[in-house]
């Protein structure tokens, strides 16, 4: 299947790695039925006898019949309700000194409340599936267009989607209403891509658009059963005794939306539970929480405590009971008083029953519940938590991790779309030797507030445009004013570079104000906005030709319509850091334009511009501690002959069969030298809102903060330094794939040899690393650490063997960063902190590639409110915007442990307490196991007489106030440290 | 995701129309105080006032009822006397089982000094110990029902091993009725009786409601062994007082039960003498059986306990609230002293 936008600027080239989203596997390919299936297309009386699976779904557990075996099955799973029901069985027989129902009561009553809350939940999804299945669609019925219920939909039905719809089913495309048969398709929900994606329909079935035409149309599908595999699809359409072969490319998938296409038609194939969305449909691994893992533990000690004291009651009943103790009437023959041992046996089991109310049943229960209306009630509806820009609250999709948060030690975060917004603005630049653009960074704004510096709001010039992709400010270069610039030949040749060397295509109406440009990546399309503000309007792109609608440049308020002739495009890719065009203007000049990153544009130019070389370095270094991602510009005039004489070698190496790509870069070296300086462009790679606060309030907390992202070593560790993570007094460690050595093994191509240099490679760095780690931690005032990793070193450091190492070395480090890294490394970085050093491990991500690291992680959040559904699906919670995570660990984590540890205490002090009592007036009825206590009283003792106040503890507990608490977030590191459970 | 300047997370401009309607869309979660967390609470700061104040005023409020307590309790009177060795023949002392079941003569004579002026009522209790009326097996062995109504004398399935007799219900079943204390004491002063009231010791609402009126004791002690005390079957359940002191079974192996009311008052100096009839076998598990006559205060009968507990409490508190103080006065704390926080404790936090 043709992916398209996979290829970004700033991730490498599929050749360095392959691209996260194709190693996302989401279930696994289940074996394919052998048959085929054949869906008639338009004929639902012809299907008929297949009996397809209706277009209904249902993710509910349970069902009417099966909610009491099952609903009480899952119950019985748990241990403590085993015990329980055990003690009631005990306590039927004659043994028992309790009657029944003092067991029985409150059994039944926790598996009501379980079994009501289970019914609840199932209800609630119930409902959720009505509202799918019941949202419309429309149809062909009869040559017109028909509304009808999604879950009436049948296989082979004849459907119209409009624009922003979703597909209701598995639909074969047939026709659209753009040219060429095709529609662009949103898969957020199925991969958190957001780019859109190209779908294609068959020629011959473009015309079936209008109900009249459709109506006629009749064609037999076949193609495979229904399967999960996302990626793949096979078969044949029969369609007038034609057989067109199917790809992936005409199947519409259910989940997916419909964007920039007003109608669609298609043809139902897959159904309900049968489409390949719902069939990799799977439940997030259900997560118990560590206090919960621990309260077991407890609740086994307490268990052994129980069966001590039967024990000593048991052995001093056989000593104490004498047969001859005539008032007990014990002449009688009665067998279970034969002797000694005798006794002590159902004296055991009548103690067992008597004091099993030191286990807490309810315990589970209302710890259940406080844990519920915690996260429904105060995680949910926290103001604080709110959105309003995205209208996302903060939901808590599972309640059993809220006292995790309170526990967190390590948080590992994505970059893109949770620390950052992927949102590139075009920030500033800097030509021949001059700096424009006045604004001043979240990051400058940062470092100010840090020293104490007054920061005064953003004032903008009268008449600053500011759209997606443009945040620039400067009234020297707007509107034709740079024509007043020192350089404005500089000027012209930096927009011109911005506006034709690229690859944008331009999207919609040809205005300035409604096209949209699609780019591979945001800063792409950031450089041809900011062109467009400039003045340097690009607006149509064909095979050969850029057409720009260029502003002032013969004279103030002058535009014209330019055609460049793009002759050459010599592409980006991640060894070359650059990306050239070689155009012709309309006037016969020829020029090459270049862009790339700094030191691989400074190595290219030619002599002569010395001054402003220094000047742009300069810049470039502001640019850069600013936060912000920087590109050189550089152009080259070139004479025809050696332009022809040089495509020549180009064409010859662009149709080479071996090492095409070797003997590209090469040609290209050739004419990308003596390059003219025009200067920088800073992109701004915005943060989040509130990141560099969040993440310093976080580590105040003692929480370390570990990026893991995809992208690419310099801007990993640029966004670092963005979010506070790494500053400058840190001493870095930065263990790369890029050095000499591993370059020069990598060149010699042997795959064994490359692997063993590298893992000798790093396993050097790691060494060196360590020790020095190890040395500055025990000098006093020792500057802290930070560790930089990129993916291919993480790969080799990942291995058992150095696996120790790293993690040590990591763990003595305040923040780690590791770029390149796949999604898989996401969770294998995860679990080693999480397995290696026992610590509790937060994930946090928005996209697909992070679900598996969201899995991984004792906590996984997921960034909501935007496209992307899968890390959210994935997630145990799901919060809008990184910087919730402040309120969610300080207040609500830090408040949910403190208080389900109080309340855990709680229920054991006032179970021993009420048992023990029992347990020292056997000693006075001769260990016979009277009960102190009233039937009804000891079996309500637990479920209603005390529950309330436990409860209550559980939902109000406050030590300090939610504001004190994110003031001071040491309290949080204090709390872990002292063990609010007790260690019996 | 709009570009725009990022604007607060407050609402979108509350008041126009427009936002009227977003509203009804919005998901921003309803403000209360409960879902806020603002509900208020407080948590009292244990300032070395409060705690020494505290503690002080236990210690001034516990001293003086503990005292109270104490003094109340001496002012009882109470005589004690174990009889259960005494009143076997020294010859048989060797084999007290033996004696107790055997057919000699049971009465023995006691004599007992007044130490100080008793008031009227004098309450007369037998006080056995080492006898598990909790144990759980005698406990069980009863039947309420049968003892509340005629119609229910069937009812003996609890009543095991005495439930029958020859295929007839026992009237009152079980272990509790068959065991019946019956020592018998005869007082007299100065050669002239004393009387005892046996009506109206036990408890009015037993009386009323868990022993019926027309419930006749039946088959009562008829088997081999004889456990205690017979009843006169003429006389109905509710009217058998004895019986039903007895079948309100004790919470701990030494235990007293009333035997009858004195009501006259004694006079420091007087001998009493007991002329009782040691019947009742404790000595098969060497238990003990005393006889008490006690007056009352206020309070009950004669127990330090809660007048001790009440002084050890107030004094241990005042001994805190003097150690607090000299505490503060010696070593005195800043309250709010942000070096005793932990991280600024422990440098680096690391």
């Amino acid at each position: 299947m043709v992916r398209s936008g996979s290829f970004h600027v700033d991730s490498s080239s599929a050749s360095h790695r392959r691209t996260p989203s194709r190693t996302v596997t989401l279930g696994h390919i289940q074996p394919q039925a052998p048959s085929y299936r054949t869906v008639y297309c338009n004929d639902r009386e012809s299907n008929q006898p297949v009996r397809f699976k209706g277009n209904s779904i249902s993710t509910t557990k349970y069902n009417v019949f099966t909610f009491l075996p099952k609903g009480l099955f899952e119950q019985f799973r748990r241990i403590a309700n085993i015990y329980f029901l055990g003690i009631s069985c005990l306590s039927m027989t004659p043994i028992s000194p309790v009657s029944p129902i003092t067991n029985v009561a409150p059994l039944s009553m926790v598996l009501l409340v379980s079994l009501i809350k289970e019914a609840f939940e199932d209800w609630k999804r119930f409902q959720n599936d009505m509202s799918i299945n019941n949202s419309t669609v429309e149809i062909l019925q009869d040559q017109q267009w028909i509304s009808i219920p999604w879950r009436k939909l049948q296989v082979g039905d004849i459907v119209k989607i409009k624009k922003d719809g979703f597909f209701p089913a598995d639909i074969l495309f047939l026709s659209s209403t753009n040219a060429d048969g095709i529609c662009y398709v949103e898969t957020a929900n199925l991969d958190g891509e957001t780019n859109l994606k190209i779908r294609k329909a068959l020629e011959r079935t473009w015309d079936y658009l209008v109900p009249e035409k459709a109506y006629e149309f009749k064609g037999e599908i076949q193609c495979e059963q229904p399967n999960n595999s996302l990626y793949t699809f096979t078969g044949n359409l029969v369609a007038q005794k034609q057989t067109l072969p199917l790809s992936p490319d005409q199947l519409l998938l259910r989940g997916c939306s419909l964007r920039n296409t007003e109608y669609i038609v298609g043809a139902v194939v897959f159904t309900g539970h049968e489409t390949k969305v719902m069939m990799n449909a799977m439940n997030a691994p259900s997560k118990r929480s560590t206090l919960e893992k621990k309260l077991d533990k407890l609740i086994i000690t307490i268990f052994c405590v129980l069966v001590t004291m039967c024990l000593i009651g048991a052995i001093g009943c056989s000593i104490v009971t004498d047969r001859e103790d005539k008032y007990l009437g014990l002449h009688k023959s009665d067998w279970e008083y034969r002797n000694g041992l005798m006794i002590g046996f159902f004296t055991f089991f009548t103690l067992v029953t008597l004091f099993s109310s030191i286990i807490p049943i309810s315990l589970y229960v209302s710890i259940e519940m406080i844990k519920f209306i915690q996260s429904t009630q105060f995680i949910n509806r926290d103001l604080n938590m709110y959105h309003a820009e995205t209208n996302t609250p903060a939901s808590a999709r599972t309640s059993n991790l809220n006292e995790e948060l309170g526990q967190v030690e390590y948080i590992f975060s994505d970059k893109t779309g949770t620390l950052t917004r992927n949102l590139m603005e075009f920030f500033k630049c800097s030509i021949g030797g001059i700096s424009y653009g006045c604004g001043v960074t979240e990051i400058e704004r940062g470092i100010a507030q840090r020293h104490g510096l007054k920061v005064q709001e953003e004032q903008r010039s009268t008449g600053a445009i500011r759209e997606k992709g443009f945040n620039f400010d400067d009234p020297r270069l707007m509107r034709g004013a740079w024509r007043n610039e020192p350089n404005p030949d500089l000027c012209k040749e930096l927009f011109r570079c911005l506006a034709i060397c690229h690859t944008v295509l331009p999207e919609g109406d040809e205005s300035p104000e409604k096209i949209v440009y699609q780019a591979a990546s945001p800063d792409e399309a950031a450089l041809v906005t900011a062109a467009k503000n400039f003045g340097f309007f690009f607006y149509r792109r064909t095979p050969t030709m850029v057409h720009v609608r260029e502003s002032h440049v013969e004279k103030m308020g002058k535009i014209q319509d330019v055609a460049y002739e793009i002759l050459n495009v010599l592409e980006f890719n991640s060894t070359r850091k650059r990306q050239s065009v070689v155009c012709r203007f309309p006037d016969g000049r020829l020029v090459l334009y270049c862009k790339g990153a700094d030191n691989v544009i400074f190595e290219r130019l030619g002599n002569g511009t010395d001054d402003i070389r220094k000047v742009t370095r300069e810049h470039l270094e502001q640019f850069g501690s600013s936060g912000l991602r920087t590109l050189c510009l550089a152009y080259k005039d070139l004479n025809p002959e050696t332009y022809d004489s040089w495509n020549e070698k180009f064409i010859q190496a662009k149709s080479a069969l071996r090492d095409r790509e070797k003997k590209l870069d090469e040609v290209a070296e050739l004419i990308e030298k003596d390059l003219t300086l025009i200067g920088s462009t800073a992109i701004e790679d915005k943060l989040q809102e509130g990141v560099p606060t969040c993440i310093e309030t976080l580590s105040r907390a003692g929480i370390k903060i570990w990026v893991l992202t995809g992208d690419k070593m310099e801007t990993a560790i640029n966004i670092a330094y963005a979010c506070n993570l790494i500053n400058n007094e840190m001493k870095q460690f930065v263990i790369s794939s890029e050095t000499d050595a591993i370059r020069e093994a990598e060149e010699r191509g042997d795959q064994v040899e490359i692997a063993r240099v590298i893992k000798e490679e790093v396993k050097k760095e790691l060494k060196k690393s360590l020790e020095e780690a190890q040395h500055s931690l025990n000098t006093v005032a020792g500057p802290k650490l930070s560790l930089v990793i990129d993916g291919k070193c993480l790969m080799y450091a990942l291995d058992p063997s150095l696996r120790v190492m790293l993690l040590s070395l990591s763990l003595n480090c305040t923040s780690v960063v590791c770029c390149r890294v796949s999604p898989l490394q996401k969770a294998q970085v995860t679990s080693l902190v999480r397995k290696g050093a026992q610590k509790i491990t937060l994930s946090i991500g928005d996209g697909a590639n992070d679900v598996s690291m969201i899995q991984a992680a004792h906590v996984g959040i997921g960034i909501s409110g935007m496209e992307g559904m899968q890390a959210v699906m994935a997630s145990d919670f799901a919060i809008a915007q990184f910087r919730f995570l402040t309120d969610l660990l300080l207040v609500h984590g830090r408040w949910s442990y403190l208080r389900i540890c109080k309340v855990v205490m709680y229920f054991f002090y006032k179970n021993l307490t009420f048992t023990l009592t029992q347990f020292w007036f056997t000693f006075r009825t001769g260990f016979s196991g009277q009960r102190f206590y009233d039937d009804w009283f000891q079996s309500l003792f637990n479920v209603v007489f005390t529950a309330l106040p436990v409860i209550v503890l559980g939902l109000f507990e406050k030590d300090v106030s939610a504001s004190l608490s994110k003031r001071y977030p040491e309290l949080r590191a204090s709390m872990r440290s002292r063990p609010k459970v007790p260690k019996k | 995701m709009s570009s725009n300047t990022p604007s607060s997370s407050a609402a979108a401009a509350a008041g126009s129309a427009e936002s009227s309607a977003a509203r009804r869309n919005s998901k921003r979660p309803k403000y209360s105080k409960f879902t806020q967390q603002e509900l208020p609470a407080c948590k009292p700061i244990l300032t070395p006032g409060w705690v020494i104040s505290t503690f002080l005023i236990i210690s001034v409020i516990f001293i003086p009822l503990g005292v109270i307590y104490l003094f109340a309790s001496q002012d009882v009177v109470e005589i004690v006397d174990r009889y259960d060795t005494e009143c076997i023949p020294p010859s048989d002392r060797a084999n007290k089982v033996a004696y107790i079941q055997g057919a000699a003569n049971k009465s023995c004579t006691r004599t007992l000094t007044v130490p100080k002026e008793m008031k009227q009522p004098i309450y007369v209790y037998y006080q056995l110990e080492n006898f598990y009326q909790n144990h759980r097996r005698y406990v069980k062995s009863r039947s309420d029902s049968q003892l509340r109504s005629v119609k229910d004398e069937n009812q003996i399935d609890a009543c095991k091993p005495e439930d029958d007799f020859g295929g007839q219900p026992i009237v009152p079943c079980g272990l509790i009725a068959w065991s019946l204390f019956n020592d018998t004491y005869t007082l007299s002063r100065k050669n002239q009786p004393l009387a005892v009231n046996k009506k109206g010791i036990a408890w009015k609402s037993d009386k009323e409601h868990k022993f019926g009126k027309n419930v006749f004791p039946k088959n009562f002690q008829k088997g081999n062994i004889t456990g205690g005390a017979k009843l006169n079957p003429n006389i109905p359940l509710s009217e058998q007082e004895d019986l039903i002191v007895w079948m309100r079974t004790a919470a701990l192996p030494t235990f007293r039960k009333l035997y009858g009311k004195i009501e006259s008052d004694l006079h420091k100096g007087d001998t009493i003498e007991v002329n009782l009839q040691n019947n009742y076998n404790t000595y098969s598990f060497s238990g003990k059986k005393k006889l008490v006559l006690s007056t009352t205060s206020w309070l009950g009968g004669k127990n330090d306990f809660l007048g001790i507990a009440y002084l050890t409490v107030g004094g241990i508190c005042f001994v805190l609230a003097l150690a607090f103080t000299v505490m503060y006065l010696v070593k005195p704390r800043r309250l709010g002293d942000p070096t005793y926080l932990s991280w600024n404790r422990i440098p680096g936090g690391r």
